[in-house]
């Protein structure tokens, strides 16, 4: 097992996706890569949860609307859009460490070999997917934070989240800003932030301690 | 400092503590025993918060303010979507997903307040309804003809596609404002994560209005969410009076740096934008009372 702890996390788990023996998989997971950040635990982790995802919201952005990545055909009132939505996220991100102060976790590292930035439909399909993911995880974090101030803080943030996804949704597709993503109530969705997490590092390199992150 | 003496102490002000608590009174006769000390503030708090959070009764009125809105926005889309040559046919299955979603939020909303022992609200002349959930022709008057301010404005609400849009862009971006308003009160509650689940839909009803309005080149260049205070026209700046606070739990946001694209600190325009305002219930009920017939 020593060769599995140096890998990162992803490949670990690709590797792990192929081990069937469960006490093997368990024996792997005890041990923690070396550069992991902790979230810290209780409201500080949920803080921190948010500000991770707001931060991968923030470089995805900055990337897509660099001169030289952005996709080919971008309009400019497109490229006003995505401007926007990056210094949005970046008010949102720089708010979440603001509050954070020394227990911020550090700037993350991104991983976007999954992004073609050359492409509107790659672009806007992952933005898409990581905004319905923020609306989610923003949606379970609001009643787990023992702090009632920062839930009514962040509520603010959750319709504008929506709002993002349904821009790029409606871009790619007409008529699609809530497909899939609305329930028979009419409710968006909502994941545990464990969930959120776990699928937001499909695109983060950076490894994290969410082991006291609420539920 | 002892656990069980403060669960004593409330017990003769409240005899039914344990059971709001957790209904198990001996795990909580142990509770201060297992409980590290440092953490124990924490776990007390998140306890009780959840079982004396807000009285039902002030979460269902919210839940019935909720309701009213949601009956006033599905009889809008209803009568558009049911009124021939007003939508345009590339956007008319947006706006059929947006009716039915505002009569899941009806029906949700009924059964939420009727679980809580509530009794759900019903809109005036509620008797004449066509459909359930209601379609209440006499219910309310769009083209507010009763109305001098507002007459000139949505006077040709079912007849013209752009005022049509302007209405429909002010209703949803104040419905979000209201849900903004009662979060307050579901706060420690259930309902909270799901008045944000409903919050997050209309967010891109919003959104999907705003973006056919910009790419139909509106004269103020409407992104898909709210810029500033700016309304579709001036004279509908009352209902985004607020929406360009730039201060949240007291930081000023514009005065944060701005960490990826070095351009200083975050614009005002993005401050604004990142964050949909509250606006309370008076408010609200009294910038669509002109359309809700007597």
């Amino acid at each position: 097992m020593e060769k599995v702890a140096d890998v990162s996390r992803r490949r670990f788990f690709q590797l792990a996706g192929g081990i069937t023996g469960a006490g093997l998989l368990l024996a792997a997971c005890r041990k923690s890569p070396p550069n992991t950040k902790y979230l810290g635990s209780g409201d500080i982790a949920l803080l921190n949860f948010l500000y991770i995802l707001n931060q991968l919201e923030a470089q995805f952005y900055t990337q897509a609307s660099t001169p030289g990545s952005q996709y080919y055909g971008m309009t400019h009132l497109e490229l006003l859009c995505i401007t926007d939505l990056r210094d949005q996220e970046i008010a949102h991100s720089e708010f979440l460490k603001s509050i954070l102060g020394a227990n911020a976790v550090p700037i993350i590292k991104v991983n976007f070999s999954a992004v073609t930035f050359a492409d509107r439909t790659s672009v806007l399909t992952n933005a898409a997917t990581i905004e319905d993911l923020v609306v989610s995880g923003l949606n379970s974090a609001a009643n787990l934070f023992v702090n009632q101030t920062y839930a009514l803080a962040f509520t603010k943030m959750v319709s504008v989240e929506a709002r993002h996804s349904a821009y790029v949704r409606d871009s790619l597709t007409p008529n699609s800003f809530g497909a899939n993503v609305i329930n028979s109530n009419g409710l968006d969705q909502v994941s545990t932030p464990a969930a959120v997490l776990a699928a937001a590092e499909a695109y983060i390199e950076t490894t994290f301690d969410s082991s006291k992150l609420p539920n | 400092m002892n656990f069980s003496n403060i669960l004593n102490e409330i017990e003769k002000n409240d005899p039914e503590v344990y059971e709001k608590v957790s209904g198990r009174r001996h795990i909580l006769k142990s509770f201060g025993a297992k409980v590290a000390l440092a953490s124990l503030p924490f776990a007390v708090g998140s306890m009780f918060k959840k079982a004396y959070g807000k009285t039902t009764d002030v979460v269902i009125d919210a839940l019935n303010f909720a309701l009213e809105l949601e009956y006033f926005e599905f009889n809008f889309y209803h009568v558009a979507n049911n009124t021939g040559n007003l939508i345009a046919v590339s956007d008319a299955p947006g706006f059929l997903t947006i009716e039915a979603h505002e009569k899941a939020h009806i029906n949700f909303l009924i059964n939420t307040i009727t679980t809580l022992g509530g009794t759900p609200f019903q809109p005036n002349h509620y008797s004449d309804a066509v459909s359930v959930p209601p379609y209440i022709p006499n219910a309310y008057d769009f083209t507010a003809q009763s109305n001098t301010t507002y007459a000139p404005i949505f006077g040709g609400v079912f007849t013209d596609y752009p005022t049509f849009l302007i209405a429909a862009s002010v209703f949803e971006d104040t419905g979000i404002r209201a849900y903004m308003g009662q979060m307050q009160t579901f706060l420690g509650n259930t309902i909270l994560t799901q008045a944000q689940q409903i919050a997050a839909t209309e967010g891109r009803h919003a959104s999907f209005v705003r973006l056919i309005r910009r790419n139909m080149g509106a004269v103020e260049i409407p992104a898909p969410w709210i810029t500033n205070n700016i309304p579709p026209l001036n004279s509908l700046q009352s209902f985004y009076l607020g929406e360009d606070n730039t201060t949240q739990l007291g930081i000023s946001i514009t005065s944060l740096p701005d960490t990826y694209s070095g351009t200083g600190v975050v614009p005002e325009d993005s401050a604004t934008a990142a964050f949909d305002e509250p606006s309370d219930m008076t408010t609200v009920m009294s910038l669509i009372a002109p359309f809700i017939l007597p």
